[in-house]
Protein backbone atom coordinates (compact mmCIF):
# COMPACT_ATOMS: atom_id res chain seq x y z
CA UNK A 1 0.00 0.00 0.00
CA UNK A 2 1.18 3.49 -0.85
CA UNK A 3 1.95 5.82 2.01
CA UNK A 4 -0.07 9.03 1.90
CA UNK A 5 1.43 10.47 5.09
CA UNK A 6 4.66 9.65 6.88
CA UNK A 7 5.17 11.17 10.29
CA UNK A 8 8.79 10.76 11.28
CA UNK A 9 9.95 11.48 14.84
CA UNK A 10 7.72 14.53 15.00
CA UNK A 11 8.27 16.83 17.95
CA UNK A 12 6.36 20.07 18.43
CA UNK A 13 7.02 22.32 21.38
CA UNK A 14 5.34 25.55 22.38
CA UNK A 15 7.77 27.13 24.80
CA UNK A 16 8.23 24.60 27.59
CA UNK A 17 5.18 22.57 26.60
CA UNK A 18 5.72 19.50 24.46
CA UNK A 19 2.54 19.17 22.43
CA UNK A 20 3.75 16.28 20.27
CA UNK A 21 6.50 14.04 21.55
CA UNK A 22 8.46 12.00 19.04
CA UNK A 23 5.50 10.75 17.04
CA UNK A 24 6.13 8.35 14.17
CA UNK A 25 3.49 6.62 12.06
CA UNK A 26 2.36 6.07 8.50
CA UNK A 27 -1.07 6.64 7.01
CA UNK A 28 -1.89 4.72 3.85
CA UNK A 29 -3.62 5.92 0.75
CA UNK A 30 -7.36 5.38 0.79
CA UNK A 31 -7.78 4.54 4.46
CA UNK A 32 -9.81 6.29 7.13
CA UNK A 33 -7.29 6.86 9.86
CA UNK A 34 -8.25 8.08 13.29
CA UNK A 35 -6.39 10.07 15.88
CA UNK A 36 -8.03 9.33 19.17
CA UNK A 37 -7.25 11.13 22.36
CA UNK A 38 -8.63 13.47 24.98
CA UNK A 39 -8.54 17.26 24.70
CA UNK A 40 -4.98 18.55 24.77
CA UNK A 41 -3.46 15.23 23.77
CA UNK A 42 -1.71 16.63 20.68
CA UNK A 43 -4.18 15.57 17.97
CA UNK A 44 -4.88 19.04 16.62
CA UNK A 45 -1.22 20.04 16.79
CA UNK A 46 -0.33 16.98 14.73
CA UNK A 47 -3.03 17.77 12.19
CA UNK A 48 -1.99 21.40 11.92
CA UNK A 49 1.59 20.31 11.37
CA UNK A 50 0.48 17.98 8.58
CA UNK A 51 -1.48 20.91 7.14
CA UNK A 52 1.64 23.18 7.23
CA UNK A 53 0.22 25.63 9.77
CA UNK A 54 2.81 24.64 12.39
CA UNK A 55 6.45 23.96 11.73
CA UNK A 56 7.86 20.84 13.39
CA UNK A 57 10.32 21.61 16.19
CA UNK A 58 12.14 18.52 14.99
CA UNK A 59 11.34 15.54 12.83
CA UNK A 60 9.23 15.81 9.71
CA UNK A 61 5.92 14.99 8.09
CA UNK A 62 5.81 13.92 4.45
CA UNK A 63 2.64 14.08 2.40
CA UNK A 64 2.96 11.89 -0.67
CA UNK A 65 6.70 12.25 -0.22
CA UNK A 66 6.70 16.04 0.11
CA UNK A 67 8.14 17.35 3.35
CA UNK A 68 5.96 19.91 5.12
CA UNK A 69 9.17 21.72 6.05
CA UNK A 70 10.57 22.11 2.55
CA UNK A 71 7.62 21.71 0.19
CA UNK A 72 4.74 23.40 1.99
CA UNK A 73 3.29 24.79 -1.25
CA UNK A 74 3.11 21.31 -2.77
CA UNK A 75 1.65 19.80 0.40
CA UNK A 76 -1.12 22.39 0.49
CA UNK A 77 -2.21 21.34 -2.99
CA UNK A 78 -2.79 17.82 -1.69
CA UNK A 79 -4.55 18.46 1.60
CA UNK A 80 -7.69 20.03 2.91
CA UNK A 81 -8.67 20.46 6.52
CA UNK A 82 -11.97 20.96 8.29
CA UNK A 83 -10.99 22.70 11.50
CA UNK A 84 -12.26 21.91 14.95
CA UNK A 85 -13.41 25.53 15.34
CA UNK A 86 -15.00 26.87 12.18
CA UNK A 87 -12.84 29.60 10.71
CA UNK A 88 -14.91 32.59 9.70
CA UNK A 89 -15.65 36.11 10.82
CA UNK A 90 -19.14 36.96 12.07
CA UNK A 91 -19.88 39.04 8.97
CA UNK A 92 -19.16 36.14 6.60
CA UNK A 93 -22.04 34.34 4.93
CA UNK A 94 -21.86 30.58 4.27
CA UNK A 95 -22.54 30.80 0.53
CA UNK A 96 -19.99 33.55 -0.09
CA UNK A 97 -17.44 31.77 2.04
CA UNK A 98 -17.86 28.45 0.25
CA UNK A 99 -18.02 30.00 -3.20
CA UNK A 100 -14.73 31.76 -2.57
CA UNK A 101 -13.24 28.56 -1.17
CA UNK A 102 -14.34 26.63 -4.26
CA UNK A 103 -12.67 29.15 -6.54
CA UNK A 104 -9.47 29.12 -4.48
CA UNK A 105 -9.26 25.33 -4.71
CA UNK A 106 -9.53 25.50 -8.48
CA UNK A 107 -13.13 25.58 -9.69
CA UNK A 108 -14.21 28.04 -12.35
CA UNK A 109 -16.83 30.54 -11.20
CA UNK A 110 -19.72 28.67 -12.84
CA UNK A 111 -18.57 25.25 -11.66
CA UNK A 112 -18.02 26.66 -8.19
CA UNK A 113 -21.62 27.85 -8.02
CA UNK A 114 -22.90 24.40 -8.99
CA UNK A 115 -20.71 22.40 -6.64
CA UNK A 116 -21.33 24.74 -3.70
CA UNK A 117 -25.09 24.51 -4.17
CA UNK A 118 -24.90 20.71 -4.38
CA UNK A 119 -22.81 20.31 -1.25
CA UNK A 120 -24.84 22.86 0.72
CA UNK A 121 -28.06 21.06 -0.17
CA UNK A 122 -26.60 17.68 0.76
CA UNK A 123 -25.67 18.98 4.22
CA UNK A 124 -28.91 20.88 4.72
CA UNK A 125 -27.13 24.22 4.59
CA UNK A 126 -28.86 25.82 1.63
CA UNK A 127 -31.47 27.62 3.71
CA UNK A 128 -28.70 29.26 5.75
CA UNK A 129 -26.68 30.39 2.75
CA UNK A 130 -27.27 34.10 3.23
CA UNK A 131 -27.25 34.24 7.01
CA UNK A 132 -24.36 35.88 8.77
CA UNK A 133 -21.99 33.48 10.44
CA UNK A 134 -22.73 34.94 13.87
CA UNK A 135 -26.41 34.01 13.35
CA UNK A 136 -25.65 30.30 12.84
CA UNK A 137 -25.75 27.59 15.50
CA UNK A 138 -22.57 25.74 16.44
CA UNK A 139 -23.66 22.67 14.49
CA UNK A 140 -24.43 24.66 11.34
CA UNK A 141 -21.07 26.40 11.52
CA UNK A 142 -19.46 23.01 11.77
CA UNK A 143 -21.31 21.87 8.67
CA UNK A 144 -19.95 24.86 6.76
CA UNK A 145 -16.46 23.77 7.77
CA UNK A 146 -17.12 20.22 6.57
CA UNK A 147 -18.63 21.57 3.33
CA UNK A 148 -15.29 23.18 2.46
CA UNK A 149 -13.66 19.76 2.28
CA UNK A 150 -16.53 18.14 0.43
CA UNK A 151 -16.21 20.88 -2.16
CA UNK A 152 -12.44 20.66 -2.33
CA UNK A 153 -12.20 16.85 -2.43
CA UNK A 154 -8.48 16.83 -1.65
CA UNK A 155 -6.23 13.80 -1.90
CA UNK A 156 -5.81 13.95 1.88
CA UNK A 157 -8.86 15.19 3.77
CA UNK A 158 -8.39 16.05 7.43
CA UNK A 159 -11.34 16.34 9.79
CA UNK A 160 -10.72 17.65 13.28
CA UNK A 161 -13.61 16.58 15.51
CA UNK A 162 -16.08 16.88 12.65
CA UNK A 163 -19.23 15.97 14.52
CA UNK A 164 -18.71 17.79 17.80
CA UNK A 165 -21.84 19.91 18.54
CA UNK A 166 -23.70 18.24 15.67
CA UNK A 167 -27.12 16.61 16.08
CA UNK A 168 -27.57 12.87 15.52
CA UNK A 169 -29.16 13.09 12.06
CA UNK A 170 -26.51 15.48 10.79
CA UNK A 171 -23.81 13.36 12.38
CA UNK A 172 -24.85 10.37 10.27
CA UNK A 173 -25.07 12.53 7.16
CA UNK A 174 -21.53 13.75 7.79
CA UNK A 175 -20.21 10.25 8.35
CA UNK A 176 -21.81 9.15 5.09
CA UNK A 177 -20.28 12.13 3.30
CA UNK A 178 -16.84 11.36 4.73
CA UNK A 179 -17.11 7.72 3.67
CA UNK A 180 -18.24 8.77 0.22
CA UNK A 181 -15.22 11.05 0.01
CA UNK A 182 -12.95 8.16 0.84
CA UNK A 183 -14.70 5.94 -1.71
CA UNK A 184 -14.01 8.55 -4.35
CA UNK A 185 -10.28 8.31 -3.66
CA UNK A 186 -9.38 10.59 -0.75
CA UNK A 187 -7.38 9.47 2.23
CA UNK A 188 -9.19 10.51 5.39
CA UNK A 189 -7.63 11.57 8.67
CA UNK A 190 -10.13 11.99 11.43
CA UNK A 191 -9.30 13.33 14.87
CA UNK A 192 -11.86 12.68 17.53
CA UNK A 193 -12.36 12.13 21.21
CA UNK A 194 -15.62 10.35 20.50
CA UNK A 195 -14.90 6.64 20.84
CA UNK A 196 -18.09 5.65 19.07
CA UNK A 197 -17.21 7.81 16.08
CA UNK A 198 -13.69 6.40 15.97
CA UNK A 199 -14.93 2.82 16.13
CA UNK A 200 -17.62 3.38 13.55
CA UNK A 201 -15.52 5.33 11.06
CA UNK A 202 -11.86 4.41 11.32
CA UNK A 203 -10.04 1.44 9.89
CA UNK A 204 -6.92 2.17 11.91
CA UNK A 205 -6.55 4.29 14.98
CA UNK A 206 -3.66 5.98 16.74
CA UNK A 207 -4.31 6.60 20.41
CA UNK A 208 -2.47 9.72 21.47
CA UNK A 209 -2.11 10.79 25.04
CA UNK A 210 -0.05 13.69 26.34
CA UNK A 211 1.59 14.11 22.95
CA UNK A 212 2.78 10.54 22.68
CA UNK A 213 1.59 7.63 20.61
CA UNK A 214 0.23 5.02 23.01
CA UNK A 215 -1.24 2.50 20.61
CA UNK A 216 -1.71 2.05 16.89
CA UNK A 217 -3.70 -0.49 14.94
CA UNK A 218 -7.03 -1.64 13.61
CA UNK A 219 -9.93 -1.38 16.06
CA UNK A 220 -9.87 -5.15 16.59
CA UNK A 221 -6.14 -5.15 17.28
CA UNK A 222 -6.54 -2.36 19.81
CA UNK A 223 -9.31 -4.21 21.58
CA UNK A 224 -7.11 -7.26 21.86
CA UNK A 225 -4.65 -5.17 23.82
CA UNK A 226 -6.99 -5.26 26.80
CA UNK A 227 -6.19 -8.46 28.77
CA UNK A 228 -9.29 -10.60 29.09
CA UNK A 229 -11.13 -7.80 27.31
CA UNK A 230 -13.66 -9.97 25.46
CA UNK A 231 -16.54 -11.59 27.27
CA UNK A 232 -18.07 -14.81 25.93
CA UNK A 233 -21.45 -15.41 27.56
CA UNK A 234 -22.44 -19.07 27.46
CA UNK A 235 -25.78 -20.50 28.57
CA UNK A 236 -26.26 -24.26 29.04
CA UNK A 237 -29.43 -26.37 29.24
CA UNK A 238 -28.99 -28.46 32.42
CA UNK A 239 -28.01 -27.57 35.98
CA UNK A 240 -26.19 -30.92 36.49
CA UNK A 241 -23.71 -29.96 33.72
CA UNK A 242 -22.70 -26.72 35.45
CA UNK A 243 -19.72 -28.06 37.35
CA UNK A 244 -18.22 -29.74 34.29
CA UNK A 245 -18.90 -26.65 32.20
CA UNK A 246 -16.96 -24.42 34.61
CA UNK A 247 -14.04 -26.82 34.48
CA UNK A 248 -13.96 -26.76 30.67
CA UNK A 249 -14.51 -23.02 30.38
CA UNK A 250 -11.67 -22.34 32.84
CA UNK A 251 -9.36 -23.67 30.17
CA UNK A 252 -10.21 -20.65 28.00
CA UNK A 253 -10.07 -17.83 30.52
CA UNK A 254 -11.38 -16.48 33.79
CA UNK A 255 -14.93 -17.67 34.45
CA UNK A 256 -17.85 -16.13 36.29
CA UNK A 257 -21.16 -17.94 36.83
CA UNK A 258 -24.79 -16.87 37.23
CA UNK A 259 -27.06 -19.92 37.35
CA UNK A 260 -26.88 -21.59 33.93
CA UNK A 261 -25.12 -18.62 32.43
CA UNK A 262 -21.32 -18.34 32.44
CA UNK A 263 -19.08 -15.44 31.54
CA UNK A 264 -15.64 -16.25 30.15
CA UNK A 265 -13.15 -13.36 30.14
CA UNK A 266 -10.56 -13.82 27.40
CA UNK A 267 -9.04 -12.34 24.26
CA UNK A 268 -10.06 -12.92 20.63
CA UNK A 269 -13.51 -13.94 21.79
CA UNK A 270 -15.01 -14.49 18.32
CA UNK A 271 -12.46 -17.19 17.47
CA UNK A 272 -12.66 -18.79 20.89
CA UNK A 273 -16.47 -18.96 20.93
CA UNK A 274 -16.50 -21.72 18.33
CA UNK A 275 -13.86 -23.68 20.23
CA UNK A 276 -15.92 -23.29 23.41
CA UNK A 277 -19.05 -24.71 21.76
CA UNK A 278 -17.03 -27.62 20.36
CA UNK A 279 -15.43 -28.38 23.73
CA UNK A 280 -18.75 -28.36 25.62
CA UNK A 281 -20.72 -30.35 23.12
CA UNK A 282 -17.93 -32.91 22.82
CA UNK A 283 -18.64 -33.90 26.45
CA UNK A 284 -22.41 -33.79 25.95
CA UNK A 285 -23.15 -30.37 27.42
CA UNK A 286 -25.83 -28.68 25.35
CA UNK A 287 -25.25 -24.94 24.72
CA UNK A 288 -28.50 -23.01 24.48
CA UNK A 289 -27.02 -19.57 23.83
CA UNK A 290 -23.62 -18.02 23.24
CA UNK A 291 -22.73 -14.37 22.79
CA UNK A 292 -19.46 -12.49 22.40
CA UNK A 293 -19.04 -9.05 23.86
CA UNK A 294 -16.01 -7.02 22.82
CA UNK A 295 -14.48 -4.28 24.93
CA UNK A 296 -15.34 -0.80 23.73
CA UNK A 297 -12.73 1.69 22.63
CA UNK A 298 -13.46 3.42 25.91
CA UNK A 299 -12.11 0.31 27.64
CA UNK A 300 -9.10 0.26 25.35
CA UNK A 301 -8.39 3.94 25.86
CA UNK A 302 -8.80 3.70 29.61
CA UNK A 303 -6.62 0.61 29.81
CA UNK A 304 -3.84 2.06 27.65
CA UNK A 305 -3.65 5.49 29.19
CA UNK A 306 -3.97 4.19 32.72
CA UNK A 307 -1.26 1.66 32.11
CA UNK A 308 1.08 4.31 30.79
CA UNK A 309 0.27 6.69 33.61
CA UNK A 310 1.40 4.08 36.12
CA UNK A 311 4.79 3.75 34.42
CA UNK B 1 -4.00 27.56 -9.36
CA UNK B 2 -1.39 30.05 -10.39
CA UNK B 3 -0.02 32.61 -8.00
CA UNK B 4 -1.45 35.66 -9.78
CA UNK B 5 -4.95 34.21 -9.56
CA UNK B 6 -4.40 33.45 -5.85
CA UNK B 7 -3.29 37.01 -5.19
CA UNK B 8 -6.41 38.42 -6.86
CA UNK B 9 -8.72 36.00 -5.06
CA UNK B 10 -7.28 36.97 -1.68
CA UNK B 11 -7.61 40.66 -2.57
CA UNK B 12 -11.15 40.08 -3.81
CA UNK B 13 -12.07 38.48 -0.47
CA UNK B 14 -10.76 41.49 1.43
CA UNK B 15 -12.53 43.89 -0.86
CA UNK B 16 -15.78 41.96 -0.54
CA UNK B 17 -15.53 42.05 3.25
CA UNK B 18 -14.92 45.78 3.04
CA UNK B 19 -18.17 46.07 1.14
CA UNK B 20 -19.91 43.90 3.75
CA UNK B 21 -18.99 46.56 6.33
CA UNK B 22 -20.95 49.27 4.52
CA UNK B 23 -22.29 50.81 7.72
CA UNK B 24 -18.83 51.05 9.22
CA UNK B 25 -17.60 52.49 5.96
CA UNK B 26 -20.32 55.13 5.90
CA UNK B 27 -19.55 56.06 9.51
CA UNK B 28 -15.85 56.43 8.81
CA UNK B 29 -16.44 58.56 5.72
CA UNK B 30 -18.86 60.74 7.68
CA UNK B 31 -16.23 61.18 10.40
CA UNK B 32 -13.54 62.14 7.93
CA UNK B 33 -15.90 64.54 6.19
CA UNK B 34 -16.75 66.06 9.56
CA UNK B 35 -13.00 66.50 10.10
CA UNK B 36 -12.79 68.54 6.91
CA UNK B 37 -15.58 70.88 7.91
CA UNK B 38 -14.88 71.19 11.63
CA UNK B 39 -11.14 71.73 11.22
CA UNK B 40 -11.72 74.12 8.37
CA UNK B 41 -14.16 76.16 10.44
CA UNK B 42 -12.08 76.24 13.62
CA UNK B 43 -8.52 76.41 12.30
CA UNK B 44 -9.54 78.64 9.42
CA UNK B 45 -9.97 81.46 11.93
CA UNK B 46 -6.80 80.68 13.88
CA UNK B 47 -4.10 79.93 11.31
CA UNK B 48 -2.35 83.02 9.89
CA UNK B 49 -3.95 84.11 6.64
CA UNK B 50 -0.57 85.12 5.16
CA UNK B 51 0.57 81.50 5.52
CA UNK B 52 -2.71 79.74 4.69
CA UNK B 53 -5.03 82.08 2.78
CA UNK B 54 -7.84 79.53 2.35
CA UNK B 55 -7.69 76.90 5.08
CA UNK B 56 -10.62 74.94 3.68
CA UNK B 57 -8.72 74.40 0.45
CA UNK B 58 -5.53 73.63 2.32
CA UNK B 59 -6.95 70.95 4.59
CA UNK B 60 -9.09 69.06 2.06
CA UNK B 61 -6.25 67.28 0.14
CA UNK B 62 -4.64 66.54 3.50
CA UNK B 63 -7.80 64.83 4.73
CA UNK B 64 -7.88 62.82 1.48
CA UNK B 65 -4.39 61.66 2.35
CA UNK B 66 -5.34 60.90 5.93
CA UNK B 67 -8.50 59.07 4.86
CA UNK B 68 -6.38 56.65 2.89
CA UNK B 69 -4.70 55.29 5.90
CA UNK B 70 -7.94 55.11 7.86
CA UNK B 71 -9.25 52.76 5.16
CA UNK B 72 -6.00 50.88 4.76
CA UNK B 73 -5.97 50.34 8.50
CA UNK B 74 -9.32 48.58 8.30
CA UNK B 75 -7.45 45.64 6.76
CA UNK B 76 -5.26 45.70 9.85
CA UNK B 77 -8.32 45.44 12.06
CA UNK B 78 -9.38 42.26 10.23
CA UNK B 79 -5.90 40.78 10.11
CA UNK B 80 -5.68 41.33 13.87
CA UNK B 81 -9.01 39.63 14.40
CA UNK B 82 -7.99 36.69 12.22
CA UNK B 83 -4.75 36.27 14.15
CA UNK B 84 -6.51 36.45 17.53
CA UNK B 85 -9.21 33.94 16.60
CA UNK B 86 -6.90 31.60 14.63
CA UNK B 87 -8.92 32.24 11.48
CA UNK B 88 -5.58 32.83 9.83
CA UNK B 89 -5.01 29.06 10.05
CA UNK B 90 -7.61 28.66 7.33
CA UNK B 91 -5.72 30.99 5.01
CA UNK B 92 -2.50 29.15 5.79
CA UNK B 93 -3.81 25.78 4.56
CA UNK B 94 -5.18 27.05 1.25
CA UNK B 95 -3.44 25.77 -1.87
CA UNK B 96 -1.35 28.85 -2.48
CA UNK B 97 2.09 30.10 -1.57
CA UNK B 98 2.57 32.20 1.54
CA UNK B 99 3.88 35.02 -0.63
CA UNK B 100 0.75 35.01 -2.79
CA UNK B 101 -1.34 35.17 0.39
CA UNK B 102 0.62 38.07 1.83
CA UNK B 103 0.68 40.04 -1.43
CA UNK B 104 -3.04 39.40 -1.82
CA UNK B 105 -3.72 40.89 1.61
CA UNK B 106 -1.61 43.90 0.78
CA UNK B 107 -3.40 44.37 -2.52
CA UNK B 108 -6.74 44.05 -0.75
CA UNK B 109 -5.75 46.75 1.71
CA UNK B 110 -4.54 48.95 -1.09
CA UNK B 111 -7.78 48.59 -3.05
CA UNK B 112 -9.79 49.35 0.08
CA UNK B 113 -7.78 52.52 0.55
CA UNK B 114 -8.29 53.57 -3.08
CA UNK B 115 -12.01 52.97 -2.94
CA UNK B 116 -12.42 54.80 0.33
CA UNK B 117 -10.32 57.68 -0.86
CA UNK B 118 -12.46 58.20 -3.95
CA UNK B 119 -15.06 60.19 -1.97
CA UNK B 120 -12.42 62.56 -0.69
CA UNK B 121 -10.76 62.97 -4.07
CA UNK B 122 -14.11 63.90 -5.57
CA UNK B 123 -14.66 66.32 -2.69
CA UNK B 124 -11.23 67.84 -3.29
CA UNK B 125 -12.08 68.23 -6.98
CA UNK B 126 -15.21 70.14 -6.02
CA UNK B 127 -13.67 72.30 -3.27
CA UNK B 128 -10.42 73.02 -5.11
CA UNK B 129 -10.37 72.22 -8.81
CA UNK B 130 -10.24 69.08 -10.91
CA UNK B 131 -6.80 67.75 -11.76
CA UNK B 132 -5.56 68.38 -15.27
CA UNK B 133 -4.94 65.39 -17.51
CA UNK B 134 -1.18 65.49 -16.91
CA UNK B 135 -1.76 65.53 -13.14
CA UNK B 136 -3.92 62.40 -13.14
CA UNK B 137 -1.09 59.85 -13.44
CA UNK B 138 0.73 61.53 -10.52
CA UNK B 139 -2.50 61.55 -8.49
CA UNK B 140 -3.07 57.89 -9.24
CA UNK B 141 0.53 56.93 -8.51
CA UNK B 142 0.49 58.85 -5.22
CA UNK B 143 -2.68 57.07 -4.12
CA UNK B 144 -1.24 53.68 -5.05
CA UNK B 145 1.99 54.35 -3.16
CA UNK B 146 0.22 55.73 -0.10
CA UNK B 147 -2.46 53.05 0.15
CA UNK B 148 -0.02 50.19 -0.42
CA UNK B 149 2.41 51.48 2.19
CA UNK B 150 -0.35 52.13 4.71
CA UNK B 151 -1.97 48.73 4.24
CA UNK B 152 1.45 47.04 4.59
CA UNK B 153 2.08 48.93 7.78
CA UNK B 154 -1.37 48.12 9.14
CA UNK B 155 -1.01 44.40 8.35
CA UNK B 156 2.43 44.24 9.94
CA UNK B 157 1.33 46.06 13.10
CA UNK B 158 -1.80 43.92 13.49
CA UNK B 159 0.00 40.61 13.19
CA UNK B 160 2.67 41.47 15.75
CA UNK B 161 0.83 39.75 18.59
CA UNK B 162 -2.20 37.58 19.29
CA UNK B 163 -3.01 39.80 22.26
CA UNK B 164 -5.72 42.34 21.45
CA UNK B 165 -4.27 44.90 23.87
CA UNK B 166 -0.87 44.77 22.24
CA UNK B 167 -2.40 44.89 18.76
CA UNK B 168 -4.57 47.87 19.69
CA UNK B 169 -1.68 49.70 21.37
CA UNK B 170 0.60 49.28 18.36
CA UNK B 171 -2.18 50.38 16.02
CA UNK B 172 -2.90 53.43 18.14
CA UNK B 173 0.77 54.41 18.32
CA UNK B 174 1.19 54.06 14.55
CA UNK B 175 -2.01 55.98 13.92
CA UNK B 176 -0.97 58.70 16.33
CA UNK B 177 2.52 59.07 14.84
CA UNK B 178 1.19 59.29 11.30
CA UNK B 179 -1.62 61.61 12.31
CA UNK B 180 0.45 63.91 14.48
CA UNK B 181 3.61 64.04 12.39
CA UNK B 182 1.92 65.31 9.27
CA UNK B 183 1.22 68.59 7.55
CA UNK B 184 -2.44 67.74 7.04
CA UNK B 185 -3.60 70.51 9.36
CA UNK B 186 -0.67 72.95 9.27
CA UNK B 187 1.85 73.80 6.56
CA UNK B 188 5.52 73.47 7.32
CA UNK B 189 5.91 77.24 7.81
CA UNK B 190 3.39 77.17 10.69
CA UNK B 191 5.10 74.20 12.28
CA UNK B 192 8.47 75.96 12.00
CA UNK B 193 7.07 78.86 14.02
CA UNK B 194 5.86 76.54 16.78
CA UNK B 195 8.30 73.62 16.94
CA UNK B 196 12.08 73.42 16.98
CA UNK B 197 13.92 71.60 14.23
CA UNK B 198 14.05 68.78 13.33
CA UNK B 199 10.33 68.28 14.08
CA UNK B 200 9.04 70.38 11.13
CA UNK B 201 11.60 68.70 8.89
CA UNK B 202 10.54 65.23 10.02
CA UNK B 203 6.89 66.13 9.61
CA UNK B 204 7.41 67.29 6.06
CA UNK B 205 8.92 63.97 4.97
CA UNK B 206 6.36 61.67 6.56
CA UNK B 207 4.41 59.67 3.95
CA UNK B 208 1.12 61.38 4.81
CA UNK B 209 2.69 64.83 4.43
CA UNK B 210 4.41 63.95 1.18
CA UNK B 211 1.17 62.60 -0.27
CA UNK B 212 -0.82 65.58 1.02
CA UNK B 213 1.57 68.02 -0.69
CA UNK B 214 1.39 66.08 -3.96
CA UNK B 215 -2.42 66.07 -3.76
CA UNK B 216 -2.33 69.84 -3.15
CA UNK B 217 -0.49 70.18 -6.41
CA UNK B 218 -2.83 67.72 -8.20
CA UNK B 219 -5.81 69.80 -7.10
CA UNK B 220 -4.04 73.03 -8.00
CA UNK B 221 -3.61 74.42 -4.49
CA UNK B 222 0.13 74.48 -5.10
CA UNK B 223 1.36 75.67 -8.43
CA UNK B 224 4.46 73.50 -8.51
CA UNK B 225 5.35 69.96 -7.59
CA UNK B 226 8.59 68.91 -6.01
CA UNK B 227 9.28 65.57 -7.66
CA UNK B 228 11.59 64.61 -4.83
CA UNK B 229 8.36 64.34 -2.76
CA UNK B 230 7.16 61.66 -5.13
CA UNK B 231 10.53 59.92 -5.06
CA UNK B 232 10.54 59.98 -1.25
CA UNK B 233 7.02 58.68 -1.11
CA UNK B 234 8.07 55.83 -3.43
CA UNK B 235 10.97 55.15 -1.10
CA UNK B 236 8.70 55.12 1.96
CA UNK B 237 6.29 52.90 0.13
CA UNK B 238 8.98 50.40 -0.89
CA UNK B 239 10.38 50.29 2.62
CA UNK B 240 6.98 49.88 4.27
CA UNK B 241 5.86 47.24 1.77
CA UNK B 242 9.01 45.20 2.35
CA UNK B 243 8.68 45.67 6.11
CA UNK B 244 4.98 44.84 6.06
CA UNK B 245 5.36 41.75 3.88
CA UNK B 246 8.32 40.46 5.85
CA UNK B 247 6.66 41.03 9.24
CA UNK B 248 3.34 39.48 8.22
CA UNK B 249 5.08 36.54 6.58
CA UNK B 250 7.27 36.01 9.62
CA UNK B 251 4.37 36.26 12.04
CA UNK B 252 2.29 33.84 9.98
CA UNK B 253 5.00 31.23 9.72
CA UNK B 254 6.82 31.51 13.04
CA UNK B 255 4.61 28.96 14.82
Amino acid sequence: MRKAIEIVNLVKRFGDTIAVDNLSLDIYEGEIFGFLGPNGSGKTTTLLTIATVYKPTSGDVRVYGYSVVNYGDKVRKLIGIAFQDPKALGIDKPYDLLLWHARVVGYSFNDAKKVVKGVMESLGLWEYRNKYFYQLSGGTRKKVEIAKILIQRPKVAIFDEPTAQVDVTSKHAMWDAIRELRNSGSTIILATNDMFEAERMCERIAIIYRGRLRALGAVKELKDLVPYGDIVEVSIAKQEDAERAVKILSGFGKVGANGLQFMVYLNRGEEKAIEIIDALEKVGIRVTRIMVKEPTLDDVFFYITKAKLKE
Amino acid sequence: MNSIKSVFLVAERDLYRFWQSKQWLAGQIAMNLADVFIFALIFGGIVRKDLVPDYFKYVTPGIASLATFVAAFSIGREVGMEVRRDIVDYLLVLPMSRLALVIGRLLGGMLRGLLYQLTFLVLASIILSSPKLEQLPILFMTSILLTSSMSSLAIAVSSISRDFNIQATFRAITYYLLFFFSNVYYPRQVLMLRFPQPIPQIVSVSPISLAADIYRWCFNYYTYIDYTDLAMLALWSSALIVLGLATYLRNLTKR
